[in-house]
């Protein structure tokens, strides 16, 4: 007796696990993430930290650019304040600093180190101070000859140089070759990689290359010994009241806020998809339950025929799911840190990581438990109160398990959440409110559980035998069976198809929006760019881009029509309207730093382009123009008409704008265009542009080259390749290229998007095998009957990986569905914002492959329960009363 | 053994045992039985619970497998057959009739009726699908679910499938245990019906005297040994054995 009731314990306790595998998954998700942000802050931070160490303060220009994200660009100080700062009494040494990202470290392969979308590429001028020196050298010696570099270990290694070595550079001035005399590392002993590619140069050349002529980012400053860094600040500041001084503190604090709230974007964004997981293993968590109080029901008669009140039963169902919720919490805690583990060893061959096992933080602990316990009991509370309902009669009687139908009040209850679901989603879409996103995620969430709990079910039957109805001819009884075992139960089958049809609809949303994208992008800059060929380059750091002379030397092509090139720049707008924008979302005050404030006047950041009117309007269809491009003299600009309408510009106002070189200039509005191409909404004269703006930014972004008629293209592009032949992350592109070139970036982002949903696919396909196993238990009788009367072991798998293959199917053609109307909807007010440039597409291929893969999934979905069923001891199956 | 048993009989057993468990806590269901059952005869196996009556049939339908001796189906012993040749002949050669949950939930009556055949990817023989259907007198209840039929009439569709696909032998355990005396006198009735007109072979597991007086033939099983049989039983000749075996 003691062998069976440890049995039957023992046999729960696996059911426990399967039931919270899902919340284990997704907590595992979460507590993953959490853990290894943490790991990676502090890890950043302590590198950022070990960079300035030797920083006792920093004197650095009051005029900055804030480049979003809490980026901010300051102005260069001259090379003669260096000389200043060092006569300040407390100084024991004070040198200028060259920092930059204008170049880029080509690899022995001929291809750019890195990504866009990992650390920077930064160049350095070698201080001659080991204190203030960023990071020690290990090996060789510091960069003497204006021809000589030093790399950080770690990025030599991935370029492949060794000492000795010429290495490549491409920067601004297109390529140049270095001899690799040393290799530094951060750190005490210079072991430390961090992240960042390192590019130390003697301080004229990185001058040059930093686009700092008798000029330096900053000034640092060692103080002498005994002086506080606060005292050093005050006495700076006092000295050289129009430049700003921040403590070495300070200045290493700034930096590594910089890092850390780029690692809290990626985590909020990362952690989003682990709360879509979680969303579809509610789903999992309240079918199993409904499914296990519908099998119970003679157990729970019992109880109540003997005397237990409905709380007692209620409480017990609760209690199990507290348990499941508990115990899953507790192994998605340990999967988050073996995970975080796993994604930490990929991190550090970035970048040196702190050593050790991850540990949990407090914080990440609680929100395991009160997600996990939270999820599960929520889930659960339904099926609960189901079972209270349950009358002793029961008991007596011999009624069939789990009988659904749709109920009247489930339709009505079903179109509320639906209308208020699409109400929500509506107010999102129309930006109302202070968070529209937040408004259409519960709008999405009420759609997608009101589909679920009234179309679902609706659907369930007919489209299950609609789904065999092709595989029925003759005397197919296999497919048959399938299709009447997912029709059987409506309302299970639907909920177990809603798992999978959330990450289908958030799939076929995405896909549809980035084909839409795509197919924009191409007709955008087919019918707006009239150019042949279009110089472009591959990266986007701050200070690369296409040498100036291209363009010029692309004019003496033979053939070349026109060549005009567009640049780029941040901006701040500072007139009346922006200045009201910006007040209602203006962030926390900031602590006022020695010396001179940041000198931005309050105002909205945007970017502009620096254009040549002359040759700019004649590859760019922007319109219809007011204004002439003649009007675009120096001291004008071009906006884009909706803007100067937003802020109530008419031609020949005077528009005061905030350049971090320059400061504030009013510029006199000359022109406005219907739209903008290549997103750009404001254009300067390049003059105008060139005379405002930092160096780092007069470099092109591209250049459009337009050829004679008649014209042989192919030899004009021959000629154009030679001009950016050594600049490997430079290259000409005819028009279908260059939008490829657009949408690239996006792909890259797709596939990790693609990649995180998997886990809410993985989640419901779990659904699916839980529910599979638990009906397959249900109709042991059925099942043992079957085979007896003759069915083989592989018919009757057959038949369970049929009914898993049209419940995917189902929860797919419905997320399709979804994905396709939420796209629609979005469509429509992105066209209402920018009419004529979106075009929807529907990427047909591709929703085709989601479906055949949604169904080969049900089969692997099938496998363990199908395999279970056709296991069954037949005899036990037919002879069990 | 002997080959005349193999040549008249359409199932039987040769010192069939079939034991559960090991030393002190060894049960024999069946203790070295040998029996047959002979084409187109009516046969019941009575005893009480524990006899072996149930376990003997699961070894002969091929449910089960003996721990030693054989069982046979007409000319192919079982011991002899993998369990994917077991199925085939389940499906071929033998039909079921079971005390309750005869039918699949999901499927008409008709589907049901020709289930084994279109599970082997057979056309029924209509002919014959016709007679057994009228005889049963099903033919109006043929689209019905079987939550949609009474309990009698569910356990006559489950003979009809039994004889659709015109088996060597057709077993039945306990067919009228779930049903009234009514509906269970009918079934009965159509059950030797089956086996007097069409030719049916039919082993009937049970232990109610009043049913078994409908057979040809009753073996008497207890402790796994048969004890004795009857040739054209009455309800009252098998209670009184049954008295008998009792004491």
């Amino acid at each position: 007796m003691f062998k069976v009731a440890l049995k039957d314990i023992l046999a729960r306790k696996r059911r426990l696990v399967t039931t919270g595998l899902a919340i284990i998954l997704g907590i595992a998700f979460l507590t993953g993430t959490q853990v290894l942000s943490g790991v990676l802050k502090n890890s950043i931070e302590s590198l950022v930290g070990t960079a300035y160490v030797g920083f006792d303060a920093v004197v650095r220009s009051p005029d900055e650019q804030d480049l979003g994200f809490g980026q901010k660009l300051r102005s260069p100080v001259p090379e003669s304040l260096a000389n200043e700062v060092d006569q300040v009494s407390g100084v024991r040494n004070a040198l200028g600093v060259v920092e930059t990202t204008s170049a880029q470290l080509v690899g022995t392969n001929g291809k750019i180190v890195g990504s866009n979308f990992g650390p920077p590429t930064i160049v350095y001028n070698w201080l001659e101070d080991p204190q203030l020196q960023v990071g020690k050298l290990i090996e060789g010696r510091q960069p003497a000859a204006l021809d000589e570099i030093v790399l950080d270990f770690s990025s030599a290694k991935d370029a492949g140089y060794k000492l000795g070595d010429q290495v490549t550079i491409s920067a601004q001035t297109g390529s140049e070759k270095f001899s690799l005399v040393g290799l530094m590392g951060l750190g005490e002993n210079g072991d430390l990689a961090g992240g960042a590619k390192m590019l130390h140069f003697t301080t004229p050349t990185a001058q040059r290359l930093g686009k700092l002529p008798e000029e330096f980012s900053y000034i640092a400053v060692a103080a002498e010994e005994g002086t506080s860094q606060a005292t050093l600040a005050n006495g700076l500041a006092a000295a050289l009241p129009d430049e700003q001084i921040v403590t070495g503190e300070k200045f290493t604090r700034e930096n590594q806020k910089s890092v850390s709230q780029f690692v809290d974007i990626l985590t909020t964004f990362v952690s989003v998809f682990g709360y879509v997981a979680l969303f579809v293993a509610c789903f999992i968590i309240y079918n199993t339950f409904s499914i296990l109080v519908a099998q119970r029901t003679k157990e729970t008669a019992l109880l109540r025929a003997i005397g237990a009140k409905r709380k007692q039963v209620l409480l017990a169902i609760v209690l199990e799911a507290v348990l499941v919720g508990l115990v899953a919490s507790v192994l998605g805690l340990i999967g988050g840190v073996l995970l975080a583990s796993v994604l930490k060893t990929l991190v550090g061959t970035f970048f040196t990581v702190q050593p050790g096992i991850p540990t949990l933080s407090a914080g990440a602990v609680a929100t395991a438990f009160i997600v996990g316990v939270g999820v599960t009991v929520l889930s659960g509370l339904v099926p609960a109160w189901r079972s209270t309902k349950v009358p002793p009669i029961a008991a007596l009687t011999d009624i069939s398990v789990d009988r659904s139908s749709v109920s009247r009040a489930r339709v009505i209850w079903g179109t509320l959440f639906l209308l208020g679901g699409i109400a929500l989603l509506a107010l999102g879409l129309a930006d109302a409110g202070p968070n529209p996103l937040v408004l259409f995620g519960c709008g999405a969430v009420l759609f997608l559980v009101s589909v679920a709990v009234v179309l679902g079910p609706l659907i369930a039957a007919p489209f299950s035998r609609f789904l065999i109805w092709p595989f029925t001819r003759g005397s197919a009884i296999t497919p048959r069976l399938a299709g009447e075992n997912a029709a059987r139960n409506p309302r299970r089958t639907a909920a177990t198809a809603a798992a999978l049809t959330i990450g289908v609809t958030l799939v076929t949303l995405i896909a549809v929006m980035a084909s839409s994208i795509k197919a924009s992008v191409e007709s955008t800059v087919n019918s707006t760019i009239s150019a042949d060929f279009v110089i472009n380059s591959s990266t986007f750091s701050i200070g690369t881009g296409i040498p100036t002379t291209a363009v010029v030397q692309a004019r003496q092509v033979p053939g070349v029509q026109l060549a005009s090139p567009v640049r780029f720049a941040p901006l701040r707008l500072t007139d009346e309207y922006s200045q009201k924008q910006a007040a209602t979302k203006s962030g926390p005050a900031q602590a006022n730093p020695f010396g001179a404030p940041d000198a931005a006047p309050p105002g909205e950041d945007t970017f502009v382009l620096g254009i040549e009117p002359q040759t700019y309007f004649k590859v760019n269809d922007v319109g219809t123009l007011q204004g002439s491009p003649k009007d675009m003299l120096p001291g004008t600009f071009g906006a884009e008409l909706k803007e100067a309408d937003k802020h109530g510009w008419k031609l020949g106002d005077k528009v005061p704008m905030y350049f971090a070189r320059t400061g504030v200039q009013e510029l006199e509005l000359a022109l406005t265009f219907d739209q903008g191409s290549g997103g750009g909404s404001y254009l300067l004269p390049l003059e105008t542009f060139e005379a405002n703006v930092l160096a780092l930014f007069n470099t092109d972004f591209v250049v459009y080259v337009k050829a004679e008629p008649g014209a042989d293209l192919a030899q004009v592009r021959t000629q154009l390749d030679a001009i950016v032949a050594d600049s490997p992350a430079i290259s000409v592109q005819d028009l279908g290229e260059f939008a490829d070139a657009q949408t690239a970036p996006f792909d890259t982002f797709l596939a990790v998007v693609y990649g995180l949903l998997g886990l809410a696919v993985i989640i419901a396909l779990i659904g699916i095998a839980n529910t599979l196993s638990l009906s397959v238990l249900e109709r042991t009788r059925e099942l043992g009957l079957l085979r007896a009367v003759g069915m083989s072991r592989k018919q009757l798998r057959r038949t369970v990986i049929g009914e898993s293959m049209i419940i995917a199917v189902l929860g797919t053609v419905i997320g399709l569905v979804i994905g396709i109307i939420f796209s629609f909807a979005l469509s429509v007010v992105i066209s209402a914002d920018s009419p004529g440039l979106f075009k929807y597409t529907l990427p047909t291929g591709q929703l085709v492959i989601i479906t055949i893969v949604a169904a080969l999934a049900g089969v692997l979905a099938a496998l363990a329960p199908a395999w279970r069923a056709s296991r069954l001891d037949v005899l036990k199956a037919v002879s069990s009363v | 053994m002997s080959s005349t048993q193999t040549d008249t009989a359409a199932a039987g057993s040769i010192e069939a045992s079939k034991i559960y468990g090991e030393g002190d806590t060894e049960i024999r269901a069946l203790d070295e039985v040998t029996v047959s059952f002979e084409t187109s005869r009516f046969t019941a196996i009575m005893g009480p619970s524990g006899s072996g009556k149930s376990t003997l049939m699961h070894c002969l339908a091929g449910l089960d497998r003996l721990s030693s001796g054989r069982v046979f189906i007409g000319d192919t012993y079982l011991d002899e057959l993998s369990e994917s040749q077991l199925t085939e002949l389940r499906r071929d050669k033998i039909g079921f009739v079971f005390q309750a949950f005869n039918l699949i939930p999901t499927l008409s009556a008709l589907e049901n009726i020709t289930l084994p055949m279109d599970l082997a990817g057979r056309k029924p023989n209509k002919e014959w699908m016709d007679t057994v259907i009228d005889t049963l007198g099903m033919r109006p209840r043929l689209e019905h679910r079987p939550s949609e039929l009474s309990g009698g009439q569910q356990q006559r569709v489950a003979v009809a499938r039994a004889l659709a696909s015109q088996p060597q032998i057709v077993f039945a355990d306990e067919p009228t245990g779930n049903l009234d005396s009514r509906a269970g006198t009918d079934l009965l009735d159509f059950m030797s019906h089956a086996v007097a007109d069409l030719g049916q072979t039919i082993v009937m597991v049970t232990h109610d005297p009043s049913a078994a007086a409908h057979s040809d033939r009753v073996i008497f099983l207890a402790d796994g040994k048969i004890r004795d049989e009857m040739i054209e039983p009455t309800a009252d000749r098998v209670l009184d054995l049954m008295k008998q075996l009792g004491d």
